[in-house]
């Protein structure tokens, strides 16, 4: 019982508090710049204020344009519900990561298709690039993930940090994941260095082309599906990967201390680099898919298991 | 002698006596249409000496000189579309300035455009030039922009993540500044030559006053000369301190960035106070400096200097930022100097021009120039790095030689100037021309040519070959200004 109050309450959470997760890296960005920046709970208000709103859409778009921000808000959710919160789930929870996967695979084609659907051209634009960082994103993660089927024979979402305090010959392959995953994770959540969230150059956008024509609640529905996105890839890396203690709800509580921790390191990081070049991108997701398939080997390597 | 032959005689000397100039090694500082039929080039040797010449239109028609000089492509379709006389042999007579909704016998720069009807009842967009075929895209930005960024149309014909082609489309607000400064009293041309543009602004006033000091004939005593030079390079430095701060935005490098802006703000405001005014419109008409005021920019100096100090440290470490200008929107020393590029896009491929070496005001300070080949974002970066600090050490020198106060707030010009005077000076974007024709204190023509005028066709061909997404970073690296295509 007690892991489904943990499990309920953790994707509430994870819901309601993902615009405040976004405007922490925000926050620490605009600090970075030497700006004070905007409220923490500005996304909230932008949120209400396109709630609001008449919404409008182009006049050769088709259903797809009004359906894709549901579809890309419902398929995020589900990816908030498979998440264990608090390091275990109940017994008929499902939390498989290749259902995580093919969510996520999910929204980027729904994204995709809206961005053309709207007949313009930076959506377009958008759409092909999103889909081609798309196609390095998902071998990469699979790479990443790789380590959690060798050490557990499935792809059920599960703690594997614990096995490493017994053999620390094996941080090495650990680490190497960490890393794996955090540079998926970027790719994944459109952060610099892989895309820039914040530009206001249509010729530079991949995520923001596809969304340049929504306006109002479709936008509003858009811009809350990327926030659960955000709490939701990043707490995903913190529970295969990080640590976990033995109560549920003490696990939930850590889950929100790095969250914030991870929201300030990513404003952090997104001050310190730039953008890649688009042709680029296919090294950057290649690195992250060698070192997930470098801590396999090494796993093997060392007899692990 | 009949009169076929003289009228091929008139344009075969047009054509030679222009080539022949281009040839010597003379910069051309403007090419020019008059109402009485006239076109006229204006040519500046090494040595500072100036030469014009001149050719008639017969049926309103006068010898193209693009197919041979590229660089005054865009000044003959200007002269097509304001005064209506056409160039002959011309490979690209689009409309440059002229729109669809100007009647057809609409000139605005001719007498007799001021009755016209009324505009045109049609879409006031233009044809543009794109590539056709399979695969390809044409993709519009423009004229409205996601930013505080000026009206341009951009036409890409793009291939996947390529762009084969730009064609700009400026010249959205023509604002007629030329027409309006006609039969304008002398005094009141002043603001008007000020606001021409927000960048180059001193560099334009400057101009105004040499021209008619020109004709006036006055001596300028030196403090007001050495405060002039103080005035062009406060302006290069907000101008350079802005275009540097613009091209980190273009990857994202967002701290470079702010940083930059917050630079140039806080040099922008201790410009107003010395100066009274943000963009230093009007300032140079004042010739009075008072010794508060030079110790001011002492201090305001000093203060901008740590700050450059702390801003270049973190835009040279870091790697990434040099590695997205490298290589990138590369201009060749030969496309730029057939294209007439100037300024620091000319600077950057190598060519050793800065107009501050033949000017006289500055006949008392050594110009450095900066020695950069690269061609690319990154060197049109260095240069303006260089250039800036440059500045410092002009402006310092300059303050060491402002002595004395000046006895007249301001001089004024006199009412009665006759004549035609051509004027240069090394604005922040290049090399920037006026073309002054005065008869009885009255202005009959005046022509302005810019820098970023003559570098925009530059930047088209820069950005061909590069990717879409460099696009904006190539942009920046030019900075170029669209009011001075919207005079």
């Amino acid at each position: 019982m007690e892991l489904w109050g943990v499990q309920i309450i953790g994707v509430l959470l994870a819901i309601l508090l993902s615009p405040f997760y976004v405007g922490i890296a925000q926050t620490v960005k605009a600090r970075m710049q030497g700006r004070r920046g905007p409220s923490l709970w500005l996304g909230y208000y932008v949120l209400k204020k396109l709630w609001g709103k008449e919404t409008t859409a182009p006049e050769y778009s088709s259903w797809i344009f009004q359906v894709a921000p549901t579809v890309s808000l419902s398929a995020l959710t589900v990816i908030a519900l498979f998440i264990p919160w608090g390091g275990r789930v109940p017994a008929s929870w499902p939390h498989d990561a290749l259902t995580v996967f093919f969510l996520l695979a999910l929204e980027r084609f729904w994204v995709g298709l809206a961005g053309l659907d709207a007949a313009g051209t930076f959506g377009g634009l958008g759409a092909s690039r999103i889909a081609t960082l798309g196609s390095g994103i998902e071998p990469a993660m699979f790479a990443v993930f790789g380590l959690l089927w060798y050490l557990t024979g499935g792809t059920v979402i599960t703690p594997i940090m614990p096995q490493w305090w017994a053999h620390p010959l094996h941080m090495l392959p650990w680490g190497l994941a960490v890393l794996g995953y955090a540079l998926v994770a970027i790719a994944e959540l459109g952060r610099l260095p892989a895309d820039n969230p914040d530009t206001h150059l249509e010729l530079t956008m991949m995520h923001e082309a596809t969304i340049l024509e929504y306006n109002g609640r479709l936008l509003a529905q858009s811009q809350a599906a990327v926030a659960i996105k955000f709490t939701s890839i990043i707490a995903l890396g913190w529970v295969w990967l990080g640590p976990n203690l033995a109560s549920p709800w003490l696990n939930l509580l850590l889950r929100l201390i790095e969250l914030t921790l991870s929201s300030m390191f990513l404003g952090v990081i997104e001050s310190l680099v730039v953008k890649l070049r688009y042709f680029r991108l296919s090294t950057y997701l290649g690195i992250a898919m060698g070192m997930g398939m470098l801590a396999v080997y090494l796993v093997a390597f060392q007899g692990g298991k | 002698m009949n009169e076929a032959t003289q009228a091929e005689e008139i344009r075969d000397n047009w054509i030679q006596d222009n080539i022949s100039r281009k040839n010597a090694g003379d910069v051309l500082l403007a090419l020019t249409g008059y109402r009485d039929n006239q076109i006229k080039t204006h040519w500046l040797s090494a040595d500072g000496k100036m030469k014009a010449v001149t050719t008639t239109c017969v049926d309103a028609q006068f010898a193209s000189l693009s197919p041979s000089m590229p660089e005054v492509a865009w000044d003959e379709r200007e002269i097509h579309d304001l005064f209506g006389y056409q160039p002959v042999g011309h490979p690209d007579l689009r409309p440059l300035v002229r729109t669809p909704r100007w009647p057809d016998t609409f000139f605005p720069l001719q007498k007799r455009s001021d009755d016209f009807a009324q505009w045109n009842d049609v879409e006031p967009d233009n044809p543009a030039k794109v590539v056709e075929g399979e695969g390809i895209t044409i993709m519009k930005v423009g004229p409205t922009h996601a930013g505080i960024i000026e009206s341009g149309h951009f036409v890409f014909s793009i291939i996947g993540e390529n762009i084969l082609h730009l064609d700009a489309h400026l010249f959205q607000n023509h604002r007629g500044v030329e027409k309006a400064l006609e039969s304008l009293p002398i005094q009141e041309a002043k603001p008007l030559i000020s606001r021409i543009c927000g960048a180059d602004t001193v560099s334009h006033q400057y101009n105004f006053l040499s021209a008619m000091e020109n004709l006036a004939g006055r001596r300028v005593p030196e403090s007001v000369e050495w405060q002039r030079i103080i005035l062009l390079e406060s302006e290069r430095i907000l101008s350079h301190l802005n275009d540097l701060a613009q091209i980190p935005a273009g990857v994202g490098f967002t701290v470079a960035h702010q940083r930059g802006l917050a630079m140039k703000e806080s040099w922008q405001k201790g410009l107003a106070a010395i100066f009274g005014h943000r963009f230093l419109f009007d300032a140079m008409y004042q010739e009075k400096m008072m010794a508060s005021k030079k110790e001011q920019l002492q201090q305001l100096l000093v203060s901008l200097e740590t700050m450059w100090m702390k801003w270049r440290k973190l835009v040279s470490r870091q790697q990434g930022f040099h590695d997205r200008m490298h290589g990138v929107g590369v201009v060749k020393r030969e496309d730029a100097e057939q294209l007439g590029a100037v300024g620091v896009a000319l600077r950057a491929t190598g060519v050793s021009v800065d107009m501050r070496t033949i000017m006289p005001l500055y006949r008392h300070n050594r110009i450095h120039i900066p020695q950069v080949t690269g061609g690319d974002v990154e060197a049109r970066f260095q240069v303006r790095l260089q250039e800036v600090e440059h500045s410092f050490a002009l402006i310092r020198n300059a303050l060491e030689h402002l002595q004395g106060k000046n006895q007249e707030a301001s001089w004024r010009i006199p009412d009665d100037l006759t004549g035609e005077v051509v004027s240069y000076s090394e604005s922040p974007h290049g090399l920037n021309v006026h073309v002054v024709q005065m008869k009885n204190g009255v202005i009959e023509r005046y022509h302005v040519r810019s820098g970023a005028y003559r570098n925009w066709p530059v930047l088209a061909l820069a950005v061909a070959g590069n990717a879409v997404a460099d696009f904006p970073l190539i942009n920046k690296s030019f900075e170029l200004c669209y009011s001075c295509a919207d005079r």
